[in-house]
């Protein structure tokens, strides 16, 4: 997918004459499909354990209402910190949302579709209700750099840090591996497949924040046109670290593997011991975390907490986690891949609109690709089992 | 036939037995009578979608103009659906409705219920939005003046430059009449070369997310070389607002419409230039006061001030009567705030006491 | 005489209406293996699920080295040496042969991470020595054939040192090679004094495996005997029928 990815950005730049590719158009990229790629590294969890969320859109409309409302309503006046209290009570509603809808599907045996579908209707409404309908605007200053707008960024510095610890990262977990492995086996795999992983993955590291540095801050720019560049945005940061975690779960903690048993063979699970309804519940519980998360960053981007936020984010985060790969009928997906899943959407709908293709076939255009994604799972996965 | 007396012989039982059936008799007509009235005058009235923010703002006044003449008010609310619209209508003839109010979530798909209705001789008001049937009576601001309002108001600060449309919902005709009223305004200054459009995008679901991610990708495409935004509504307002701070380019002349709060402390604070207020009170109570009347028998043709206006894609003569907006600009935002619809803080909050529009003083 | 290691005393389970298992009692010795036979739903699966710890008993007792236990969860039978190899093998298809041979137990770093090279190791070797032609474990279940798959999950078994090995079925899904590598199997563990209850409709590999059996219909035992003592037409007599045997059979005990 990586490539299919990397091709739709080389057409898109030859057809924008070389707009696409610029650092500000990137940048503008990076922020916008970070809320989409949060969901779908979360969706991949909730559907390789053969679970559905169609909630999250209302879910950010109502954790996006109740923070902004609370910032602006009750902890207005009270000390710098008091959007942190704001952010964390939407947090909250969203953990207690996730775990009366988990509560339900788990314990009660309601299929998931059923309970997230009453929770798309649900929250949606109290959203609204919340603030009598009202958007709420503007909001804190310093929670608005949340969204990755002016001042939104980490600046050069601290993203030359954030490369050369990923790439220090990268180096470190090559090598430990190695080393583990060796403590078992005689013939480990070839040390140049290794240096090439870490050569690659470290390029890219770097021509990410180089890129990303070169886009200058507009709204502190000297006379000359020159200032600070921008960095890498922080809602780019908290995907990276939404991402980081989330694979470590996947890949390192029993959490993980017991969400893709369960995903494979719920009855194993069940006879391995394992507390197949309490761990349906975490993960809906971690899909409500992650949905507050986007609330955050969608109002602080927008400057307002609106009851109209979110629409649709439920089925681009499946279509996002189905074109990276991870399977409908359970026990197979990618975090990483959900993240190329939500570049490619995010990439052609922004790029067609600088080619002005309107909402209708751009529409089309990503639902085609949808299908194709999905034709491709199959295929793929056919040939890979016997 | 009481003069005879209270002999008891059996003429006169007789007698006195048929005037008390005329009296029963009587008095059960009367109570139809009145009950019938009652049920004369039940309004139902059909939300599209009652998530937005100023449809409560509408339902209140309505409600209050219809009890005030006498009727009784029953609703339900689509949302966002054409099947439960449909069959929202369906329940609300079957409720007792004698007329009614239709917010229609599209304009096309609802004909067939406000068919039925026609049929069963219930008269339909369309809301605000457009429903192309020859019956209909099409209550609404004037959407295309709207339009002009709006692109008036951005004219009026940037003659010259390259604009950019941020339009409406595609699915909503709405949308369209908007952009309809704004051409009309701006096309002279286009023909005349003085005006270039460097960027045109419909914004599903009128959704402010997707307003900020349309304008930020043209802001892009010119390389930031926009000097005005005419946009359709003060939620896509906010999302290009936010899109053009983060290019430091706040202060290019905004339009919107719908007077929320947000969009007015924008006005106060420069970063939105006008936000056409229709005064949904106004509105809501018109529909309410009419829809009565029409249930006691009014005709469409006989309501003060209703023309026959024939603008829909499908070019239907309809009855209408167009009530008319209000551009709420810097220099007269205590309109809203004496007319009660925002207080002063609300519009003035964070406003600068040197740049403070007057009403914020 | 050597102490039983396993003793159900009446157990009784219903599921709603359904008395699944009636009053049932049975025993399981050192070095022994007991064949549980009856026709479909005649409770044989629930009895070894209720000593596999998968339902809790309505009624009875269950003894383990001579002491009362009772299993909340898999893992408490687990704990005292019960391991069961499940009909379908109650594998996860997606996940390697180490995944699925320590799924719930996993082997942990030192910072409470899975130590997935450790187990990969560890599988790797158990499995080897049950079928030293098996070199692919890190391939996902789906991958494997029947025989691999039978496999992992014996190495399963016996990798947690089962005391008490419970199997459903083994040989169902199986060809006569591999049939008869798990026969050998049985047999080896049979000399370890290992105790294995083994659920099967091969009346072949019944009497050439079990010592024992228990025959069970509706629920209820319909008779236990030695396999020395009875004969197949007996037995499918037992079944079908819930015949007793001929006098010449006693209850059988060592």
């Amino acid at each position: 997918m990586v490539l299919v990815l990397i091709a739709i950005w080389v057409v898109l730049d030859v057809l924008t004459h070389g707009l696409f590719l610029t650092p500000r158009n990137l940048y503008n990229l990076s922020i916008q499909t970070s809320v989409g790629a949060i969901l779908a590294c979360g969706m991949v969890f909730v559907i390789v354990a053969r679970q559905i969320d169609l909630s999250i859109g209302s879910l950010i409309a109502f954790t996006g209402v109740l923070t902004a409302f609370a910032q602006v309503n009750w902890l207005e006046g009270h000390p710098t910190a008091s959007w942190v209290l704001s952010i964390a009570l939407g947090l909250a509603a969203g953990i207690a949302v996730g775990m009366f809808q988990g509560w339900w599907v788990a314990y009660r045996g309601i299929p998931a579709l059923v309970v997230t579908l009453a929770g798309f209707l649900i929250y949606r409404g109290a959203a609204f209700m919340l603030a009598d309908g009202q958007t709420i605007a503007p909001l804190d200053e310093t929670y608005q750099r949340l969204g990755g707008g002016s001042a939104g960024s980490l600046g050069v510095g601290a993203s030359w840090l954030l490369a050369v610890l990923g790439c220090a990262w990268l180096v470190w977990n090559v090598w430990s591996t190695r080393r583990e492995r060796g403590k078992y086996t005689d013939s480990p795999p070839p040390a140049w497949f290794d240096v090439v992983k870490v050569v690659v993955g470290a390029a890219a590291i770097i021509a990410f924040v180089a890129v990303m540095v070169s886009y200058p801050d507009r709204t502190r720019l000297d006379d000359n046109g020159n200032g600070p560049g921008m960095g890498i945005g922080i809602p780019v940061l908290i995907l990276i670290i939404v991402v980081i975690v989330l694979s470590f779960f996947a890949h390192r903690t029993r959490f993980g593997r017991y969400v893709f048993a369960y995903g494979g063979n719920p009855e194993a699970a069940l006879l391995a011991g394992i507390n197949t309804r309490f761990l349906v519940v975490k993960i809906f519980v971690m899909m409500g975390i992650l949905s507050g998360i986007a609330a955050v960053i969608t109002t602080a981007r927008l400057n307002a907490g609106a009851n109209s936020i979110g629409q649709l984010a439920e089925l681009y985060a499946i279509a996002a986690a189905v074109i990276g790969g991870t399977s409908l009928a359970g026990g197979v997906g990618s975090v990483p891949g959900a993240v190329v899943g939500a570049l490619i959407i995010w990439s052609l709908d922004s790029g067609m609109v600088i080619l002005d293709v309107g909402s209708a076939p751009r529409q089309i255009i990503i639902g085609l690709v949808l299908i194709a994604a999905g034709w491709f799972d199959i295929a793929y996965n056919k040939r890979h089992s016997r | 036939m009481a003069d005879r007396g209270l002999h008891h012989d059996s003429r006169t039982k007789g007698t006195m037995k048929i005037s008390r059936m005329w009296i029963l008799a009587l008095a059960v007509f009367a109570t139809l009578g009145t009950a019938s009235s009652a049920f004369a005058q039940t309004v139902g009235v059909s939300w599209s979608n009652f998530q937005e923010e100023r449809w409560k703002r509408d339902e209140g006044a309505m409600k209050a103009a219809i009890e005030k003449a006498g009727g009784k008010y029953i609703s339900a609310d689509a949302q966002g659906s054409n099947e439960k619209q449909v069959a929202d209508i369906e329940n609300l003839i079957t409720r007792g409705a004698k007329v009614l109010i239709v917010l229609a979530w599209d304009a096309d798909a609802v004909v067939p219920a406000v068919r039925s209705a026609k049929s069963e001789g219930i008269p339909v008001i369309a809301y605000d939005r457009l429903i192309q049937d020859k019956d209909v009576f099409y209550l609404t601001f004037d959407n295309v003046e709207v339009g002009r309002m709006q692109a008036r108001g951005v004219f009026a600060k940037k003659p010259t430059g390259n604009y950019v449309f941020i339009k409406g919902s595609p699915t909503d005709p709405n949308a369209d009449f908007l952009h309809r009223g704004q051409l009309e305004v701006l096309d002279p200054a286009i023909k005349a070369g003085k005006i270039k459009i460097v960027g045109e995008q419909y914004t599903e679901g009128w959704a402010p997310e997707v307003a900020q991610r349309n304008m930020e990708q043209i802001l892009t495409k010119n390389a930031n070389k926009v000097d005005a935004v005419v946009a359709s509504n003060d939620g896509t307002a906010g999302g290009v607002v936010s899109a053009l701070r983060a290019q430091n380019l706040v202060g290019i002349p905004v339009s919107g419409q719908d007077g929320d709060i947000a969009a007015l402390n924008r006005v106060a604070l420069g970063e939105q230039t006008v936000s056409v207020y229709k005064d949904a009170r106004a509105l809501g109570e018109a529909a309410g006061r009419l829809a009565v009347e029409m249930a006691k028998g009014k005709k469409a043709k006989d309501i003060t001030g209703a023309v026959t206006w024939a603008e829909g894609t499908k070019k239907i003569p309809m009855m209408s009567l167009f009530l008319k907006p209000v551009p709420v600009t810097a220099d007269n935002l205590d309109y809203v705030i004496t007319g009660g619809w925002a207080t002063k803080a609300q519009v003035c909050k964070g406003v600068a006491a040197a740049k403070a529009p007057k009403a914020c003083k | 005489m050597s102490a039983p290691l396993v003793e159900m005393i009446g157990i009784h389970k219903h599921f709603g209406a359904l008395h699944a298992v009636d009053d049932v009692s049975c025993e399981l010795y050192p070095g022994e293996v007991v064949g549980v036979l009856g026709h479909n739903g005649a409770g044989k699966t629930t009895l070894i699920k209720i000593l596999a710890g998968v339902h809790p008993n309505d009624g009875g007792t269950i003894k383990v080295h001579g002491r009362p236990v009772k299993f909340a969860s898999p893992r408490d039978a687990q704990r005292v040496g019960i391991e069961t190899i499940y009909q379908h093998l109650a594998l996860a298809d997606n996940i390697d042969a180490a995944g699925n041979l320590f799924l719930g137990r996993e082997l942990r770093t030192r910072w409470g991470t899975l130590d997935i090279h450790r187990m990969a190791h560890e599988a790797g070797k158990i499995i080897r020595r049950i079928n030293p032609n098996f070199t692919q474990t890190h391939l996902p279940v789906r991958a494997m054939s029947g025989g691999q798959r039978q496999t992992v999950a014996i190495a399963r078994a016996l990798y947690f040192n089962a005391k008490i090995l419970i199997m459903d079925e083994p040989t169902a899904a199986l060809g006569p090679g591999e049939t008869q590598v798990v026969k050998d199997l049985i047999m080896s563990l049979k000399r370890e004094g290992i105790g294995i209850f083994i659920i099967s409709h091969e009346m072949r590999d019944v009497f050439d495996v079990c010592d024992r059996l228990v025959v069970m219909k509706n629920g209820k035992v319909v008779g236990t005997t030695k396999v020395s003592d009875v004969t197949e037409d007996d037995v499918l007599g037992m079944i079908i029928l819930g015949k007793r045997p001929a006098p010449r059979a006693e209850a059988g005990t060592r």
